[in-house]
């Protein structure tokens, strides 16, 4: 089972958990009915189109309105942290919640206490909480963009806003050393999907992947473009891929599914979500293979 | 192996209130407590110290909303610092420009509108839970009637959103330049 945890931009949402339901633009969970916009409910809709593709079930989802304050964020942790190990989900992505680093360790320390420690996806402020927690470690996979990657390598920030100046200036030549850096202090998860104009994707310290094309910089103004292929990835490692052979399709389904839409800087998120499923039966055969053959040519390397 | 907090109560922040007196202190405690904000009582670090010589431990995340509730209750305090790394938050805006839309990126955030129209098309970036919230109150608005970002967020995810909303609302008075 995949369960997705994060927040919804409504005061008056409780927090509700089911499963996930994508009709046209909003989500539904439950009685909840969520917009499919910028943040977790992104996320979870990518998700949704992908599992549908594979004809798996449809993701969990927690979720709760906060509108920043943090009580629903709150809430979310308590919740984790007292159910997590009964919920023994397969894989869990946190995401949109607010950063507070000692609930974030006990999220982790509860997810041991499951009969089999879930995988863990940490993007958005999730994320955030890891790292300045020093849990990063425990965590799987992490899917920053340029600015949080830069974060990440900064051993001293605990929010991306905090980052010293010549890490944030850093252009994506840089990001292997960027990259080298947040393995070095340990604030990278065992796998890192970079996303940018360039997509990077690490494992272990190393960089195993890179994507340019199709090269659509309108996607970098959508909001909820990162947030998709952190819910791909969620799903798809659910679905029984590798941690890499995830982030590789989901990186090229998210630029695929840009280009499909026709994206352009006013494009919503939910019309490139729409065109997931497309782009999975044009393509996903085919970047099964190739990355497949990668992980056997870097196995024997 | 987990690391342990290593603090009594397990509240770790990462951001100091600093004030000119222990009057001030101990009042900018009440304040945040009778608002439900998570703080505790330190000792400031001698190389963060100004002022008094105790200090509020917050969750630097929630910066904004700090010093929206501390002014809201007359206390006064010296500023908000996190308590390690650079002590300055990011000053650096870039801006792209799509033809008909301008995407304007303020540490982790990004604000897009239209050129002609200034309304705001898209935001993205950021992983605080004010900014999907944000996102919805300002999108498809003109930016010189959309809120502002640093009136109604909580975070500093809202606050780099605050630097490319003005930014881009400079931006856009000068015919998009």
């Amino acid at each position: 089972m995949l369960l997705i945890c994060g927040t919804a931009p409504r005061k008056d949402l409780p927090l509700t958990e089911g499963d996930a339901i994508l009709q046209g633009d909003t989500l539904r969970i439950g009685p909840a009915a969520v917009p499919c916009t910028q943040g977790t409910a992104s996320l979870v809709s990518a998700a949704c189109k992908t599992l549908e593709f594979l004809g798996q079930s449809p993701p969990r989802a927690l979720l709760v309105g906060d509108d920043g304050s943090g009580k629903g964020s709150r809430l979310l942790y308590e919740h984790l942290i007292a159910h997590l190990p009964r919920l023994a989900p397969q894989v869990v992505v946190l995401h949109y919640m607010l950063p507070v680093m000692g609930l974030m360790r006990k999220v982790s320390e509860a997810a041991s206490k499951a009969k089999k420690r879930p995988f863990l996806i940490a993007d958005a402020a999730a994320m955030y909480a890891a790292k300045a927690a020093g849990i990063a470690r425990e965590f799987d996979l992490f899917t920053p963009d340029l600015s949080e990657l830069a974060f990440l390598a900064d051993p001293q920030a605990t929010h991306p806003a905090y980052v010293s100046r010549h890490l944030f200036e850093s252009d994506s030549s840089r990001i292997p050393e960027l990259v080298a850096a947040a393995y070095a202090n340990g604030s990278a998860a065992r796998t890192l999907v970079v996303k940018g104009a360039t997509d990077h994707i690490a494992q272990d310290g190393r960089i195993v992947d890179r994507l340019a094309e199709p090269n659509l910089p309108a996607l970098e103004a959508i909001g909820g473009t990162g947030d998709t292929i952190s819910g791909m990835v969620g799903a798809l490692v659910s679905a029984g891929f590798d941690a890499v052979t995830a982030a590789c399709v989901a990186v090229r389904a998210n630029r695929t599914a840009g280009l499909y839409a026709g994206a352009t800087p006013a494009t919503r998120i939910w019309q490139v979500i729409e065109a997931l499923p497309r782009v999975f039966a044009d393509h996903l055969d085919e970047w099964s293979r190739q990355a497949g053959t990668r992980n056997i040519e870097r196995s024997a390397s | 192996m987990f690391f342990k907090s290593g603090k009594k109560n397990g509240f770790e922040g990462g951001g100091l209130v600093l004030f000119e007196n222990v009057e001030e202190a101990m009042s900018g405690e009440r304040a945040l407590k009778a608002e439900g904000v998570e703080n505790r009582l330190v000792a400031p670090p001698p190389e963060l110290r100004k002022g008094c010589d105790l200090a509020l431990e917050i969750n630097l995340v929630e910066k904004p909303a700090v010093e929206r509730m501390l002014r809201s209750r007359q206390a006064h305090f010296i500023d908000i610092l996190p308590m390690k790394g650079d002590a300055e938050l990011l000053e650096v805006v870039q801006v792209t420009d799509f033809g008909d839309a301008v995407m304007v990126k303020a540490g982790n955030m990004k604000l897009t509108f239209d050129k002609s129209s200034g309304v705001v098309l898209n935001i993205s970036g950021g992983g605080c839970p004010d900014i999907p919230y944000l996102h919805a109150q300002m999108l498809a608005k003109p930016l010189d009637r959309a809120p502002r970002p640093k009136e109604m967020g909580h975070t500093l995810c809202s606050l780099m959103l605050d630097r490319a909303y003005v930014q881009s609302l400079d931006i856009w008075k000068n015919g998009g330049r």
